[in-house]
């Protein structure tokens, strides 16, 4: 029985006066007890059908064309009660952020009793039910849960009390709109464990929106691919991931990098065209940035043709897709004895909290010793509260250490004047948030060529010249130079960062998370780039990332971090391949498996591919 | 690209800016506006009413007060203590509190602390009193009010951009030029300033409006210039005695006060509205 | 509500201590008058060897620091000095006017928090639709007017124009004012003359109205900004998912954020608001601290400005606290580590 259904669904924003398709032409149906992917990249339009199923569209934007219907009912057409009467009871939602979806001044046990009493149960039955439903997920001590506060919670507890209280209503439809995005990975795991389970309990309907492929194949029965607005390709989950119909789903794929052993990633030029370009497009959205794109390709919007059983794609030349391959890369030389240029040793920091008359400590980082050497890439994983990005602050100056020695380039930072002198000339950072990293005052030409200014005699004429350079390294047109951040996109923003921290021409760069929150194609783009960097200029990195398969493609080393300690470390292919540490193996249980690994598991029927996850354990 | 800025655009700086414009130039000009000095008296023709009215003289537009000094040119010479006071203590106030803000939330700990503290304690008083007790000390006159809005109305500054201070020292492009070997003052002038320049304009804006009053309000209880320049809540305080005999000399100078004080406010919230949206979004290209 | 009260000694401790800053920071300023207390205290006629007397006897031959102690020592044990003008106790002066200031400032509090909240939910209503430019504009004339220009402005209506309420002093001549706590309205009740309460009542519903509603459109603004920042958050968008009303979404949670930044700022303007009751008890007459304080200063009787001023500190530093522990008690993330 289809319980949601799209049909030509077109959902249309104003925008300066015109009217734009946010969502084209899209349909797909899902059944009671199936789990149904959504797959795009950001500003492809996922969270957009979200919004028009909950009818909760933001100002300017409607449904314009098809039908949208849940049950048989028409959403877009319903009356806005009746429709307000099935949130939270027949259709639930799952958030993205955990923390903040909770209001910060009630607490937990009040908000749930609140949803409870609006779904119709009893007063004196509604502890009793929560407690059950903290218990269905799991959750430690749930009658002390009750009590408190969302901020008392960690993001993956707070995932579980909403997953909770959505399937308490034992709803038709959950719709989970990146549900696990903003959790470490091995919680993502457990998270993605925990709503399968309840949702074969209760056969309910899943919409699991996300961007990342891998883990709509490893969660999902059927898999729908958004591109600028519209389906690029619809099917079961391990066609559409074994053997794309559509160039784009195929390019995403390769753009992951592998874990299991390190091939080259395909790096889609530019990016997915803007809402304000989707009237001026004539034929397929994809083509200006195909590999197999034809004349045919720009003159008309493919339709969805059949390229296996129950699985479409959008594309005329589906038949070749499977010819995509990235380019071969030069292999990564491990420098055999090079030099020590910089050298940790028992780094210690420790912070001091609390105020006037309780202090607390809290050690962020222990005792950490480690050695890079030239022309290396050394990648510092862990998840949150793991201490690698404190450590990446000790080494660059932005903290000092409580306990232990720097080494740069032979000479000990003791936190002299000249000590700090040299580490700026060969250390330089690049920060995570591209969006607070560049002044937004600035231009790019201004941003890229600070270190200039900060020696203090580059004229403009040569700033502009110096920066003109650095942009072509780093692939943005010339005509960048003059803009504002504003004007540029995350990814080309980031490229910003890296070149000014590579004006000043450093031998060790520190990179924080600089390519988390980028979409895949974008984070394939920099990772390509700082590898030809490396080729080219030869400096050393550390490389700091919760993301393992990034890792994996771009460091010849790698230290593992968990609560301020390195757990193990070693060549990024020994430890990947045969961990030694407990949570090492944890980590690595937890990434979804990439491409290889799926297409080498026995099939069956009509099944998520769904691997054996870490152990479900309490708390 | 527009040719106006979009700052300019607003309907509410536009006002703003053309009421206060208007007001500096009838200050500055008053000696040629004014139709009469305005200490001489004839007390002839006291409590006359305004032109329009039973009795009014065309000579005297807008009346006499008790001592027959015309209201006009008394408002307008009063503008002049009013814009003066407002412009200069304004602009006194926001300089304290402007280098003592960056100063305490750039370089944080124990001079945070200090600026805070002592901000805490010069708040614990009403403004109001403090001006008062303050014009006690030093003494009336026109250099004593301006000197006594600033060492009252600094804290105002400092408090309010001391948390945007703060905001914009943790964004990472800060601790970028640090690393890349800015001194604090560059950093200071060339990363944080341009950033809080927006709320700092704001906050002049307001801060000229909230200077009239407190101008009004000392000249009101007769701490302010002295009896012998005329100010509008000295004249409000004259016209108070009078009321019955005069009520017109109540409604002038509390109207002047008003449109004066409404159009810095106004000017105020049109700026906040245009240069608080992250100036980078006026710059598309 | 254990845990506010180690926050409230606390914030006590800490107002102690700038309380005898202020006093010291008063005591220093007021000693830069060009005025001579001891000439001032004495007839225009007195010679230079009668006023060097007096300023032995008040202690100003001494340094400024062990003026200031003694002074101190004095204030610790209760005794305020002598009004140089009135030739009375100050602590007496000021035990006689400060509950009516307190009563005006209660009754303007209570009409500033009233109006601010409503006007701020009504401005918050109205966005988005055609009233909001008007009601906003509105607000913002409102701002404009201080609270000695409302004074002005309802005596010219209410008093001349339409001669409907009182504006001179609390009662109207002839009445005999009960002295049981000091506060006329709840004496005038204790002694069972509701005629005199109401009586009472209708003088100060004018200056606390002016003062009130100087007061509100702050925090009618501020309460409208918080309403919708708090509307950007996603616990709002998520309380929409799960189905429930707008007005459920407003009263249950947006409002329970929201009054929290409201709330600091209403301390904040509570503060301003007292020191305003100076401006008001002068222009209605009203015998209150304000009034006590003008005369003070008109004839420069410093022991009146420096008393006066350190008790005005007194009560701002009150409001601070007594608002401090309410926003810790509601909000959580403060209470609860």
């Amino acid at each position: 029985m289809t319980l949601l259904e799209a049909q030509k669904l077109t959902v249309s924003a104003s925008l300066d006066g015109e009217r734009v398709p946010v969502l084209h032409d899209l349909s797909f149906s899902l059944k009671a007890g199936r789990v149904l992917g959504l797959v795009g990249e950001s500003g492809a339009g996922k969270s957009m059908v979200g919004r028009a199923i909950a009818q909760l569209l933001p100002p300017g934007f409607a449904a314009t064309g098809g039908a949208l219907t849940f049950g048989g009912v028409d959403l877009v057409t319903m009356e806005p009660e009746a429709r307000r009467a099935l949130l939270g009871r027949e259709i639930a939602f799952i958030p993205q952020e955990p923390l903040s979806a909770l209001n910060p001044v009630l607490t937990i046990g009040r908000q749930f009793d609140e949803h409870l009493a609006r779904i119709g149960v009893a007063s004196r039955e509604r502890r009793a039910a929560m407690l059950a439903a903290f218990d269905a997920v799991h959750l430690p001590r749930p009658a002390e849960l009750l009590a408190r506060y969302p901020h008392q919670l960690s993001g993956g507890m707070c995932q579980r009390v909403l997953i909770a209280m959505a399937f308490a209503s034992k709803p038709k439809l959950v719709i989970a709109d990146e549900p696990t995005t903003a959790l470490d990975v091995t919680i993502q795991a457990r998270v993605v464990q925990l709503i399968a389970e309840m949702q074969a309990r209760d056969d309910t309907a899943v919409l699991f929106i996300t961007h990342d492929l891998r883990l709509a194949a490893q969660v999902c029965h059927d898999i729908l691919v958004l591109y600028a607005g519209r389906a690029a390709e619809y099917g079961p989950a391990r066609n559409v991931f074994g053997a794309p119909g559509h160039p784009y789903t195929r390019c995403l794929q390769l753009a992951n990098p592998a874990m299991r052993e390190r091939r080259g990633l395909y790096a889609l030029p530019e990016r997915m065209p803007g809402l304000r370009a989707y009237n001026a497009m004539a034929g397929c959205a994809f083509a200006p940035r195909c590999p197999l794109a034809i004349t045919q390709c720009t003159q008309a919007p493919p339709p969805l043709a059949e390229v296996g059983p129950s699985h479409v794609a959008a594309c005329i030349r589906a038949a070749r897709t499977a010819e995509i391959a990235p380019a071969a890369e030069p292999a990564v030389e491990t420098p055999a004895a090079a030099p020590v240029i910089l050298e940790a040793s028992a780094l210690t920091k420790r912070f001091a909290s609390g105020g006037l008359f309780r202090r607390a400590e809290f050690t962020a980082v222990s005792n950490v010793s480690f050695a890079l050497h030239e022309n290396e890439f050394v990648g510092i994983v862990g998840e949150s509260g793991s201490g690698k990005s404190t450590l990446a602050r000790l080494i660059v100056g932005l903290e000092t250490p409580s306990e232990g020695r720097i080494e740069i380039a032979g000479r000990d930072i003791d936190g002299s004047a000249e000590a700090d002198d040299h580490r700026r000339r060969h250390v330089q950072m690049v920060f995570q948030d591209p969006q607070s990293a560049l002044n937004p005052r600035r231009r790019v030409a201004s941003i890229v060529t600070q270190p200039l200014e900060a020696a203090g005699h580059a004229t403009w004429e040569e700033r502009l010249a110096r920066a003109g350079l650095l942009l072509r390294e780093i692939g943005l047109p010339g005509e960048a130079a003059t803009r504002f951040p504003a004007q540029l996109s995350g990814g080309q923003r980031q490229r910003v960062n890296i070149a000014r921290a590579l004006c000043a021409v450093p031998r060790i760069l520190i990179a924080d998370e600089i390519v988390s929150g980028l979409d895949v194609s974008v984070q394939a783009q920099l990772l390509k780039l700082l590898a030809a960097l490396r080729r080219e200029r030869g400096f050393s990195m550390l490389f700091i990332s919760h993301d393992l398969s990034v890792v994996r493609y771009l460091c010849d080393r790698v230290l593992v971090m968990l609560r301020g300690e390195v757990v193990e470390s070693g060549l990024t292919e020994q430890v990947f391949a045969a961990p030694a540490h407990e949570y090492t193996r944890t980590l690595l249980a937890a990434v979804p498996p990439d491409d290889s690994e799926i297409s080498a598991r026995p099939r069956e029927s009509g099944d998520p591919v769904l691997g054996p996850g870490p152990p479900l354990s309490r708390g | 690209m527009s040719a106006r800025p979009a700052w300019l655009r607003s309907g509410r700086v536009v006002f703003g800016l053309s009421v206060v414009v208007l007001i500096s130039l009838v200050a500055l000009f008053a000696p040629w506006l004014a139709p009469h000095d305005p200490n001489e008296q004839t007390l002839l023709s006291t409590f006359l009413p305004p032109f329009w009215a039973k009795g009014g003289e065309a000579a005297f537009p807008l009346g006499t007060d008790s001592l027959g000094r015309c209201t006009l040119s008394r408002l307008i010479y009063g503008a002049r203590i009013a814009m003066t006071v407002a412009i200069v203590a304004s602009f006194g106030a926001m300089i304290i509190g402007a280098v003592l803000a960056h100063i305490a939330g750039y370089f944080g700990g124990w001079i945070d602390w200090l600026i805070g503290r002592t901000v805490d304690v010069w708040m614990s008083f009403p403004p109001v009193i403090l001006s008062l007790i303050l014009m006690v000390g030093l003494g009336t006159g026109l250099r004593n009010v301006i000197l006594a809005i600033v060492l009252v109305d600094w804290t105002r500054f400092c408090r309010v951009l001391r948390s945007e201070v703060l905001v914009v020292t943790r964004r990472d492009y800060v601790a970028a030029a640090r690393l890349i070997g800015f001194s604090h003052w560059r950093t200071i002038t060339r990363e944080i300033l341009p950033a809080t320049t927006p709320l700092l304009i704001t906050l002049v804006s307001l801060e000229m409006g909230i200077a009239v009053i407190v101008e009004a309000i000392l000249s009101f209880v007769g701490m302010s210039v002295g009896a012998t320049t005329p100010a509008w809540g000295q004249m409000i305080a004259d016209a108070r005695q009078y009321i019955y005999d005069s009520p017109w000399n109540l409604v002038f100078p509390i109207l002047m006060i008003f449109i004066t004080v409404l159009g810095f406010n106004v000017l105020g919230d049109g700026l906040r509205r245009t240069l608080d949206v992250r100036l980078t979004e006026t710059q598309r290209a | 509500m254990t845990s506010i009260l180690p926050l409230i000694a606390r914030r006590v401790l800490v107002s102690v201590v700038i309380l005898f800053i202020v006093s010291a920071l008063l005591f220093c300023i007021l000693r830069l008058l060009p005025v001579d207390p001891a000439a001032m205290s004495l007839p225009p006629n007195a010679t230079l060897a009668e006023i060097e007397a007096k300023r032995h006897e008040m202690g100003l031959d001494q340094p400024l620091f062990r003026q200031y102690l003694i002074w101190a020592t004095q204030v610790l044990h209760g005794d305020f000095g002598t009004s140089i003008h009135f030739r009375r106790g100050v602590a007496g002066l000021i035990g006689s006017t400060l509950p009516a200031t307190i009563e005006l400032a209660l009754l303007a509090m209570i009409v500033a928090g009233t109006l601010g909240i409503a006007g701020g939910l009504y401005l918050f209503h109205v966005r988005g639709s055609a009233m909001e430019p008007i009601a906003d504009a509105g607000s913002i004339v409102l701002l404009s007017l201080p609270e000695f220009l409302w004074g002005l402005f309802f005596i010219l209506l209410f008093g001349v124009a339409l001669e409907l309420l009182p504006f001179t002093g609390r009662l109207t001549a002839g009445f005999q004012r009960p002295v049981v706590t000091g506060f006329l309205l709840l004496d005038t009740l204790l002694a069972g003359r509701p005629d005199m309460f109401l009586n009472a009542l209708k003088h100060m519903i004018l200056p606390s109205l002016a003062l009130g509603i100087a007061f509100a459109p702050t925090i009618m603004r501020v309460l409208r900004s918080s309403l919708l920042d708090v509307y950007q958050e996603d616990y709002i968008h998520q309380a929409r998912l799960r189905g429930f009303s707008e007005r459920h979404i407003l009263l249950r949670h947006a409002l329970k954020n929201a009054i929290l930044p409201t709330l600091s700022l209403m301390g904040v303007q509570f503060g301003f608001l007292f020191g305003g009751t100076l401006l008001i008890e002068v222009i209605y007459s009203y015998p209150g601290l304000g009034n006590l304080m003008v005369d003070a200063v008109r004839n420069a009787d410093l022991p009146i400005i420096q008393a006066v001023g350190l008790t005005y500190c007194v009560v701002v530093l009150t409001i601070n606290t007594v608002v401090d522990a309410a926003y810790v008690i509601l909000n959580p993330k403060l209470r609860i580590a």
